[in-house]
């Protein structure tokens, strides 16, 4: 089981340009990052039924790290926090 | 009095049919699973092995291997139909990149979804040490189909289902 962040929804376009998430073009705010992040990824279309997910830990090489799009239906629940 | 032993009579039946039909079911459930592991356990390697224990084991894979088997693992960019031979050259080439290679299958659920056909569901993790020294450890859902083939169970489609898509 993966604890993951949902970052977009359906419809949305999700993006990294140097480090930042960007939604829909715009930067998200994201205060709960602690570490430095340098990710640049192409953007992409959320998928219907689908999210778009990322950890909070991004200082690893983005190919190390397991984020992405995934179907709603693969959701279990949120953390009780 | 005839009627009440009818009655007893279907009751039996009744039960002997149910006690039947969840006794084969669960051991063909029991046969499914002890596929996936004998393919957890010829597909370890340990740091030890010989290269004839690895040509037996890779020859082994092939058994559990339907004559045509559907593969479509996306991570490693493979998709279509394979023969047995051709899953056994690709067993042999990947247990190769390892020096000590281990898989492992949980939460597995098996049904069937028709006579003959067995779908399985699980989590496989991969872990092992490569050739280079770089250690690995990797957990895939997995989804199988397996078909019966003269009372044996073999696998026709093994996808690694892609949870998250870049």
């Amino acid at each position: 089981m993966l604890l993951k962040r949902v970052v977009a929804l359906e419809g949305e376009w999700v993006e990294f340009r140097d480090g930042k998430l960007l939604i829909n073009t715009k930067e998200l705010d994201e205060p709960y990052l602690h570490y430095p992040c340098n990710w640049n990824l192409s953007p992409r279309h959320v998928e219907v039924n689908c999210v778009y997910v990322a950890g909070d830990n991004r200082n690893m090489p983005m190919e190390d790290h397991y984020f992405g799009q995934t179907p709603i239906r693969r959701i279990m629940g949120v953390p009780l926090w | 009095m005839v009627k009440v032993r009818s009655f007893i009579i279907a009751l039996v039946v009744m039960g002997i049919g149910i006690w039947a039909f969840i006794y084969f079911s669960q051991s063909e459930e029991k046969k499914v699973r002890k596929r996936l592991g004998l393919l957890s356990e010829w597909a370890s390697k340990a740091q030890s092995e010989t290269p004839l224990t690895m040509a037996q084991k890779t020859k082994k894979i092939g058994t559990l291997f339907a004559e045509n088997c559907g593969l479509r693992v996306p991570i490693y960019s493979i998709s279509g139909n394979f023969t047995r031979d051709e899953i056994i050259s690709y067993a042999a080439r990947g247990r190769l990149l390892f020096s000590e290679l281990y898989l492992r299958f949980y939460d597995l659920t098996v049904s069937f979804p028709e006579e003959g056909t067995a779908k399985v569901s699980s989590t496989a993790r991969l872990t092992g040490k490569l050739n280079v020294g770089e250690n690995v450890d990797e957990i895939h859902e997995l989804e199988c189909v397996l078909k019966k083939i003269e009372k044996g169970w073999f696998f026709s489609y093994l996808e690694v289902v892609e949870v998250l898509k870049k």
